[in-house]
């Protein structure tokens, strides 16, 4: 075991001085790049604009204040008030949305990857082409179609409307990632299963899915992420103030000259963070659950 | 049986995603007028579907002889060419990184994912604090080190702008490409590593013959799959350039965009999206094709 053991990914114990020196340059440029820029937009949104410009740079800031995020948090009057105002309201939208729609890919989409990682049936291998196409289709191009449609139904501008369009990009992956999931779990445990007079679906239901976790937990977590970052079908159907979702709203800041950059930073940081915290809690499972079913199909 | 399990799921991208994607295909056909509440329509349980007048394809023709679209699709293909290379290339290098034994390695692997994780309107906000011309931290560090006269305008200048695109995407993106190279080279046998090195074979060598050749089916995966988003990138130009300046970031997918959501012109726009559309179906069928080898492979 040893041996195996020393030539994973080459071997550091007899490594030169020369080459570790290297090593561990490059790891530090790695890390920098994969972090800095987040870490700066958080020295960003506890810094005042003013230090921000001011020249000569420096990347410790002089003043450090909670004032950005008292600000979009309503606790702080200011001119562009109006703008920040609206992030608490659509971080609630993004969470009652990302949450239905996980919700419904978890249902839905587990039993549809169970299906495909269990059973034969007939046009078993067209659908499954059907729905690698909709994994890759440009999600844009059917909001033309939602947007006639919903305001048919009246749909427009509610979190319903949202959560139907959004669907219709994550069902696919979380049926992708499902498949491939229930595929790791030996076949056998259902056939125990059937044989102790089971049927299928008590099979699926009492057995199958609670040892499931890992899975489920990966392909949630992925949804939730997706749906919490969405902005262009957000952008497009939700226009009503109030109705829309968080990345929206950042980017309406954005476009605005009056609004500071560090307020906007603070917005962004406060918005990105439940993704990012989600990830890494989870970390473990959404890279299982992701390299598994991009990988293996 | 089995349709008992695939059918809600089945039923439910039926309805969110084949109906809109074949009313999609019929409004780019037609002469859409989102003020016009008459003419032709489909009555389904109480509502009103309008279905516009049938032009043939003349929203096709009009798109495809505006030179803005051609110029926009050469853009495109520079746009993914480079954004592919990049994505690829650089998720590669880190993964050899990140495959190394140092310590600390598993807390890197975490923050592989954050830029990963992170909203394309956040991803394009924390650059924009380090590439503004103003406030934007690269120049501020670039000034103080004296190696720049003034500020850079990073998105000033159209291919300068272009290529700022290029790199903050793959930022955004190569991330998971090195999930999938490090799933990959995680379930390469150290028997063959360590028989490369009985062999005398370097890092290089062992690099070269054993790794990139295990890795192959993987880098295919990762090019498709880089190639797909590239083509579909909207948020970040959203963010970043809008486009411009004048149309020298505009890719054909943010042309389709601000056809039909800027100007509302359905027709046309549905008609862009859906060249998109066609290139997506091709790179689907590469990829199924892909997926395939490997099943037929695992036996």
């Amino acid at each position: 075991m040893t041996t195996r053991a020393r030539y994973r990914g080459g071997n550091y114990r007899r490594r030169s001085v020369g080459s570790q020196v290297i090593l561990y340059a490059t790891v530090t440029a790695v890390a920098l790049w994969l972090i800095a820029p987040f870490v700066w937009l958080f020295v960003t949104s506890v810094s005042y604009q003013r230090n921000l410009l001011a020249r000569p740079f420096t990347l410790v800031p002089p003043e450090v204040t909670l004032d950005n995020y008292r600000k979009i948090l309503g606790l702080v009057r200011f001119h562009a008030e109006g703008q920040a105002g609206k992030i608490l309201a659509s971080m609630w939208n993004s969470l009652v949305v990302a949450l239905v729609v996980t919700g419904v890919n978890l249902v839905m989409g587990t039993t549809a990857g169970y299906a495909y990682a269990r059973f034969h049936f007939p046009l078993k291998m067209l659908s499954l082409f059907a729905l690698l196409f909709t994994r890759m289709l440009p999600t844009i191009v059917l909001i033309p179609a939602f947007f006639l449609v919903f305001r048919a139904l009246g749909l427009q501008n509610t979190l319903t409307g949202l959560v139907i369009a959004y669907c219709s990009f994550t069902l696919p992956f979380t049926v992708w990632i499902m498949k491939a999931y229930f595929e790791t779990i030996p076949a056998d445990l259902d056939k125990s299963a059937l044989v102790d007079g089971c049927n299928r679906f008590q099979a699926y239901w009492r057995v199958v899915l609670p040892v499931s976790g890992p899975g489920l937990v990966a392909g949630g977590a992925f949804t939730f992420m997706l749906c919490w970052n969405e902005f262009v079908v957000a952008q497009i159907l939700n226009t009503k103030p109030g109705t829309t979702t968080l990345p929206p709203v950042i980017a309406g800041m954005n476009g605005q000259i009056n609004i500071d950059y560090s307020v906007i930073a603070a917005s962004g940081f406060l918005g990105a963070l439940p993704a990012v915290l989600l990830v890494l809690v989870f970390q473990k499972y959404m890279v299982q659950g992701l390299t598994a079913g991009s990988v293996k199909g | 049986m089995a349709w008992l399990f695939v059918g809600p799921a089945l039923l439910g991208i039926g309805l969110v995603v084949v109906f809109p994607l074949v009313y999609s295909l019929w409004l780019s056909f037609t002469d859409v007028n989102l003020l016009r509440s008459t003419g032709p329509a489909v009555e389904l349980w109480g509502m009103r579907i309008p279905l516009f007048r049938w032009i043939g394809a003349r929203n096709y023709t009009q798109v495809l002889t505006d030179p803005l679209y051609w110029d926009s699709l050469w853009r495109t293909l520079y746009f993914v060419g480079a954004f592919v290379i990049e994505a690829t290339l650089v998720g590669f290098g880190v993964a050899l990184v990140l495959n190394e034994r140092f310590p600390g390695r598993p807390l890197m692997r975490s923050l592989l994912l954050v830029p990963w994780s992170l909203s394309r309107i956040v991803v394009g906000l924390l650059w924009i604090g380090i590439l503004d011309f103003e406030f934007g931290a690269l120049n501020g560090l670039l000034l103080r080190a004296g190696l720049v006269d003034g500020a850079i305008a990073f998105f000033k200048e159209g291919w300068t702008a272009l290529n700022v695109l290029v790199s903050v995407y793959m930022w955004n993106q190569a991330p998971f490409a090195t999930l999938l190279f490090l799933a990959g080279m995680q379930s390469i046998s150290e028997d063959l590593y360590a028989a490369a090195e009985v062999d005398g074979a370097g890092y290089w060598r062992r690099l070269w013959y054993v790794t990139v050749p295990a890795l192959r089916p993987i880098v295919f995966l990762v090019l498709v799959l880089a190639t797909v988003n590239g083509f579909l990138m909207l948020d970040l130009i959203y963010v970043l350039t809008m486009g411009g300046p004048a149309y020298d970031t505009t890719t054909v997918s943010w042309h389709g965009f601000k056809t039909s959501f800027t100007f509302f012109k359905f027709g046309p726009g549905t008609a862009i999206l859906y060249t998109l559309t066609a290139l997506c179906l091709l790179l689907t069928v590469v990829y199924h094709k892909l997926v395939l080898a490997r099943f037929e492979a695992e036996g």
